[in-house]
């Protein structure tokens, strides 16, 4: 035991004056760029991709991706953003849409004005007004979560449906199409987790409102369509036709398992729904079904993010043209990353390549992207706002006195009670 | 009954209703114990469908899962500084944490009896609430993205002096006199005298402080920034939170995550047992 | 120094400075690390309490956060939820871990070692390995459910992560798992210190197991208790791993703690961070009033 003891001490001293010498402090010049993002399979490699192409160009400038999980990197971002530290911060981070505002209005100096650097034409118009606050527009649009309804070609004829009966539906007529489904075939219509609030979202904006007035003030007590919306949700997951699930790894098993018959969401479900190799052939892709008020449309969104450029950074210069030679420029690029990841940008000039008309034999020849591509540009614009999350979890916390049978305005009254109180 | 037949009828008989239901009852309990360690290897042999469908089986994947893996997470690196932040921090941790338990044990005073008191309160502040200006001092002293500022705050464990001051009630003074005659300096004493007769002390320590900065989360993630000083659960986290995560490879990870403790924790179990004893009076 | 303490007679009247300076030259480097990351950041985050404001900027708010305290349907929400944990968990786990840790000290079993190192491997674990493991295990399909329904212990799955109930049972299954080995390894440590004599005397006096466990064990093994119950006071009060990592709070913050409902308004929500310390020095005083509630229970004025 006492010779082990000195072999540990030993070592840990040994490894204590390595540390001393490992102080290099990576010393940033002014030619390295930091990226913040998440999913090493999704954005990283997208980064890396984008990297490549533009060290091919640019050979002198290096590249940091850091990969962490989403939730680390807003955490990181924040607890810099708050203590005033810059040192910290990358060249670039990615932010989810639904926060971007949070941080451009929180951090007003911390993010560069973007306005005059890019073409803002060029990006899907939803994506370029949720990136915009006083005028001033920050950030680079990349992916989309243009929300489709995917569904098994198969089941649904077997219940004697046909495409064009999922065309142009509301959620109404989905249900009931689902209940059919589900007593003929004896599948589920569609898997739901009814804590997560995700399809709320997507109803809302398919009818261009959201959790909040044009003035930024909760809205969702007497906010018609956000009774809609949970109204409708709630009659979803009580409907026979929706099989319950809970977490994603379930959500998604559903379908690959062949015991749900749809899933609607955002495009970048595609590579889940595709990854059950048996079921080629048999998928097909819809719009997604809409609210039944007043100036809803089939097409929404779930999800998607952005790349911003922070004001500290040392080579912002350098950042900004990196973004705007690949992502504001390359159509090859989103080509690929497209057929690789199946990433769906929002760089409208990149959605006439070649990948975009390709006919894909899991959905039956269907050029899906070119579908999502289409719903995309239909996706009304709204203003999230700064308090998604705080919104979120205001719905959540209501969703099960509403799928109880309880009064849907007093439930969102309380809503509205939380969520003011939590933005005070 | 006398004693001695008591006791011998007791060996010689069968094992007692007792007995039986001990069996039973810690069989149970084990199994719930072991069982997600089970399944966990299970799961790294799988590909990620059948893990999230809870096949119980081995499968074949369990190569192909390392090769992604590796493809995902720079595994050497990640293991060495992992290992780097945790040896480094457990060796300061029980320096720093026995000295003091050993000084606020051995020389009581009133003053140093408030501050440990004081000391103690600081147990129930949560993490969270000192996040902020831990990291502006980090900032301010350009430290931040070290394994230094991953370190550092850990280091002076307010339990782990806890537990070195309960533990040395049951040192001898007399063996610290005996040494003080013989000329040895206080230190040289603490570290001649104390350290060497605490082995299982410092033993049981070492495995909890090591399992605590080899898990840690929350303090280097915020600290750490770039991908060259990535520990294990920073890692983890990021693999865990794609869009379409991996279970198998997930699954796989999570044991060779563990495994180091696992081992450690293997070879000095017994010293460990040994330590707590001293500190459970 | 040397020639002080070498004199004996000149080392006695000066024990008491020697004994200041010297026992100060021992705590102080903890002292001084604490000082810097501990009680420096507690007093900035004291002071952060009082105020207000969004992002990087703030004004002073008096007591404005207690009073929305007192609104804040989340946090009371968070503060019952603890309660129920607090109140369930740790009794179970600490009764249990006194069973299991009797069982164990009993010489007449076998493969003591084994069992032992079984049941404390659960704590090993890293928090994000094991919030990974139960959230799978535990899922509506996964395999927690299928094994039940295979033995017909339940007619349909129990909806661990959906339903308000069970997601607070998961929660405490969780905590149980991974730390009453823990728990037990202290006890068991305890119960060796016991001299046999005292069980051999009580059976020969017709004490049965369960009497002697009552009347022997525990009695004696009263500090440590007070100990592990303090301590898992302090962590029940700021858990946060298990409800994060686990439910995430859900379902309608059925499951949601203190300490994750602090993360949530300092990294989830739009960061206020005076109002996250004001929540954090909530859980300050509840433990302290807990903590001395325990000692008076059990009649110990001393810290174990």
């Amino acid at each position: 035991m006492k010779k082990f003891l000195f072999v540990v001490l030993a070592l840990m001293l040994t490894l204590s004056v390595f540390a001393a010498g490992d102080k290099e402090a990576a010393a940033a010049g002014p030619q390295k760029i930091t990226i913040w993002a998440w999913d090493p399979n999704f954005n990283i490699a997208i980064m890396e991709e984008a990297k490549a192409r533009y060290q091919a160009i640019n050979p002198d400038v290096q590249f940091e991706i850091v990969d962490m999980a989403k939730a680390d990197v807003e955490q990181k971002l924040l607890i810099n953003l708050s203590s005033g530290v810059t040192d910290g911060l990358p060249d670039i981070v990615l932010i989810e849409d639904y926060n971007a505002e949070k941080y451009l209005s929180s951090y007003p100096d911390s993010f560069a004005d973007l306005s005059s650097s890019f073409d803002y034409s060029q990006f899907a118009p939803y994506k370029v007004k949720l990136m915009t606050v006083g005028g001033k527009t920050y950030g680079v649009p990349f992916d989309t979560g243009v929300a489709g309804t995917y569904y098994r070609k198969d089941i649904l004829e077997a219940a004697g449906f046909r495409a064009s009966d999922m065309e142009n539906i509301t959620w109404d007529r989905f249900i009931e199409i689902g209940e059919a489904v589900f007593a003929k075939t004896g599948v589920s219509m569609c898997a739901f987790d009814p804590t997560d609030g995700g399809l709320v979202r997507v109803m809302l904006h398919s009818a261009g409102s959201w959790y909040f007035d044009k003035n930024g003030k909760p809205f969702l007590a007497g906010n018609p369509v956000m009774e809609a919306a949970v109204a409708t949700y709630a009659k979803l997951i009580n409907s026979p036709g929706t099989m319950k699930t809970s977490g994603w790894a379930e959500w998604v098993g559903a379908i690959n398992s062949g015991k749900a018959a749809t899933i609607s969401t955002g495009v970048w479900i595609t590579g889940s729904v595709k990854a059950e190799a048996t079921q080629s052939g048999k998928w097909a892709l819809a719009p997604i079904p809409r609210l039944n008020v007043p100036g809803a449309v089939n097409a929404s969104n779930l999800g998607g993010s952005s790349w911003y450029v922070l004001n500290s950074s040392k080579a912002k210069a350098t950042a900004i043209d990196f973004l705007k030679q690949i992502y504001a420029k390359d159509n090859d690029f989103y080509q690929k990353i497209l057929v690789d990841r199946g990433a769906v940008g929002s760089f409208l000039p990149s959605q006439g390549g070649s990948a975009y008309m390709v006919a894909d034999p899991f959905f039956g020849g269907q050029k899906v992207f070119q579908n999502f591509s289409a719903y995309m540009q239909k996706i009304p614009s709204v203003e999230f706002g700064s308090y998604t999350y705080e919104a979120d979890s205001a719905i959540a916390s209501v969703l099960p006195s509403i799928y109880a049978g309880g009064s849907v305005a007093d439930a969102l009254k309380a809503a509205q009670a939380q969520l003011e109180n939590a933005i005070k | 009954m006398p004693h001695e037949q008591l006791l011998l009828r007791r060996l010689r008989g069968r094992p007692s209703a007792g007995l039986v239901f001990s069996y039973v009852f810690i069989i149970i309990v084990a199994a719930f114990c072991l069982f997600p360690f089970l399944w966990m290897v299970i799961g790294a042999t799988n590909v990620s469908k059948d893990v999230s469908m809870g096949k119980l089986s081995l499968g074949m994947a369990l190569f192909d899962n390392f090769a992604n893996l590796n493809k995902l997470v720079n595994l050497p690196l990640v293991f060495r500084n992992t290992a780097f932040v945790t040896l480094v921090g457990t060796f300061f941790t029980l320096l720093v944490a026995s000295m003091a338990g050993y000084g606020f044990e051995m020389y009581r005073n009133r003053h140093r009896e408030r501050l440990y008191a004081f000391l103690l309160l600081t147990m129930m502040i949560p993490f969270a609430a000192v996040m902020i200006p831990l990291f502006r001092i980090f900032a301010k002293v350009q430290l931040l993205n070290s394994f230094i500022a991953v370190i550092l705050p850990s280091v002076a464990s307010v339990i782990v002096i806890f537990y070195f001051r309960q533990s040395t009630k049951s040192f001898s003074r007399e063996l610290v006199e005996a040494a003080r005659i013989d000329g040895l300096s206080e230190l040289q004493a603490f570290f001649y005298i104390y350290v060497p007769s605490m082995k299982s002390t410092y033993a049981a320590a070492a495995i909890i402080v090591f399992m605590s900065y080899w898990n840690s989360f929350l303090w280097p993630l915020i600290v750490l920034q770039t991908n060259d000083k990535k520990l294990l659960t920073l890692a983890i986290s990021s693999l865990s939170s794609s869009y379409t995560p991996d279970f198998g490879v997930i699954m796989l990870f999570i044991i060779l995550a563990t495994s180091p403790t696992l081992v450690i924790f293997f070879a000095m179990q017994r010293q460990f047992v040994a330590g707590m004893l001293g500190a459970g009076k | 120094m040397k020639t002080i303490r070498q004199s004996g007679l000149v080392r006695h009247h000066s024990t008491a400075g020697f004994h200041r300076s010297t026992g100060w030259m021992f705590v102080s480097f903890a002292l001084i690390l604490v000082g810097v990351f501990s009680i420096y950041p507690v007093i900035s985050s004291f002071l952060l309490s009082f105020q207000t404001g969004r992002g990087a900027v703030y004004h002073f708010n008096g007591l404005g956060n207690i009073q929305r305290l007192l609104k804040d349907t989340v946090f009371l929400q968070a503060l019952k939820n603890t309660f129920v944990y607090f109140i369930f968990q740790v009794p179970i786990m600490i009764i249990l871990a006194l069973t299991i840790a009797s069982v164990l000290n009993n010489p007449k079993l076998k493969f003591r070692g084994f069992f032992r190192i079984a049941i404390f491997l659960p704590c090993v674990t890293s928090l994000v390995a094991y919030s990974v493991l139960f959230k799978s295990m535990f899922a509506l399909d996964g395999l927690v459910n299928r094994m039940l329904l295979a033995i017909n212990v339940v007619a349909e799955p129990i909806p661990w992560l959906l339903d308000p109930f069970w997601a607070k049972v998961l929660i405490i299954i969780a905590l149980t798992w991974r730390w009453t080995g823990y728990n037990m390894m202290f006890y068991l440590s305890a119960m060796q210190n016991i001299s046999p004599s005292y069980y051999e005397a009580a059976r020969i006096d017709g004490a049965n197991a369960f009497q002697q466990f009552r009347y022997i064990t525990v009695p004696l093994l009263k500090p440590v208790i007070l100990f592990t119950s303090v301590m898992s006071t302090i962590g029940t009060l700021q858990l946060f791993d298990e409800s994060m990592n686990i439910t995430g709070g859900g379902p309608a913050n059925a499951t949601i703690t203190i300490s994750h409902y602090i993360y949530n308004v300092l990294f989830r929500f739009t960061p206020n961070f005076g109002y996250a310390a004001t929540i954090s020095y909530v859980i300050v005083f509840l433990v302290a009033i807990l903590a001395f509630v325990q000692f008076k229970l059990t009649g110990d004025d001393h810290a174990a």
